[in-house]
């Protein structure tokens, strides 16, 4: 029997809450009793008692500061951040916009960074915490066209890795989760004979499922895996060489 | 109003903090001369983070807008800021 009741008592910030994987796992986070603090540009997309909306750009620091302020003065803490929130512009190198180019770095990179920042504050002081950043099979598969984006990952990675050394002291672990295609709107924007290459240089050769995500995020954020820290998991079989 | 009686006691709050998670005989001894950073400091690199980001969380509290204490500025003064309590009240004081 599946126990859906993992979250009971658990705040979640997680951005890009609005669609794809971020509602994916907001839902499911909801679904097992959880509270979500989702962060996203646009208007809610979700509606439930246990859902709180905060309409803002985690590129902007200024926001990200005042929205964790808030944060604390109403829940007084947060125990599990997710880094979820990207954009994805897949182009050849020579004719990529600098424009998207930069605002990928600033939104997969240094926004994560900017989250991770102030949410480690926040759970410094409960002394328990969990970060999850939402990686890619880019990394390891090094796609034509998704250099930017590929890029931005590996540094989301390290930044993880050098980061959960910082605050493992104060009993909060940081994990990378490297997800492989799984159907959202952002994997629409992509030529679908690329994804078919894509898919079958898988060692399991086909699309992720929301459950196959699920399974590896209840890991990394158990009670049991507070020994599990600075580590990057892969979907799907792939996996760096 | 944010007054040197009010930076000192937001630091002292934060190194109460320290305090609470340490031994008894090993806690800091908390006064305007405190050395915060350096070979004669009483706190560790973790210990000097976790005031900093308490000072300025309480600052933004106080002020409603966010001060840094580790911008370039900070590290550009002649004299550090984190040298001990007095100057980082002085410093606190020159940019709020």
């Amino acid at each position: 029997m599946i126990d859906r009741a993992l979250y009971v008592g658990k705040i979640f910030v997680i951005t890009g809450s609005r669609r794809g994987v971020g509602k994916l796992l907001t839902e499911h986070v909801l679904e097992n009793q959880g509270f979500v603090i989702g962060f996203a540009r646009g208007k809610s997309s979700i509606d439930h008692e246990r859902y709180a909306h905060m309409s803002l750009d985690i590129t902007d620091s200024v926001a990200v500061l005042r929205a964790f302020s808030q944060i604390a003065k109403t829940y007084k803490k947060i125990d599990v951040v997710i880094n979820n929130a990207a954009v994805l512009t897949s182009q050849y190198a020579m004719i990529m916009s600098p424009q998207l180019a930069q605002a990928m770095i600033n939104t997969n990179l240094f926004g994560g960074f900017l989250v991770a920042r102030e949410g480690s504050k926040l759970m410094r002081k409960s002394k328990w915490g969990r970060i999850i950043n939402i990686s890619s099979m880019a990394v390891p598969l090094e796609p034509i066209g998704d250099s930017i984006y590929a890029a931005c990952k590996v540094g989301l990675e390290k930044f993880s890795n050098i980061l959960a050394k910082e605050i493992a002291p104060f009993n909060i672990t940081c994990n990378t989760l490297g997800i492989t295609a799984i159907k959202t709107d952002m994997l629409d924007q992509l030529p679908q004979d690329k994804i078919a290459k894509v898919i079958s240089d898988l060692i399991v050769p086909r699309f992720a499922t929301s459950d196959d995500i699920f399974n590896v995020f209840d890991f990394l954020i158990s009670d049991r895996s507070s020994y599990i820290t600075a580590q990057t998991i892969y979907l799907g079989g792939v996996h760096k060489n | 109003m944010l007054d040197t009686n009010k930076i000192h006691e937001i630091i002292f709050e934060a190194l109460e903090a320290v305090n609470a998670e340490r031994e008894e005989g090993e806690k800091i001894i908390i006064n305007s001369e405190t050395i915060l950073f350096g070979d004669e400091a009483s706190l560790d690199s973790l210990d000097l983070v976790s005031v900093l980001v308490d000072v300025e969380s309480a600052l933004l509290d106080v002020c409603g807008f966010s001060v840094s204490l580790t911008d370039d500025r900070a590290m550009d003064q002649e004299i550090s800021p984190f040298s001990n309590i007095h100057n980082m009240t002085k410093y606190i004081l020159s940019i709020v």
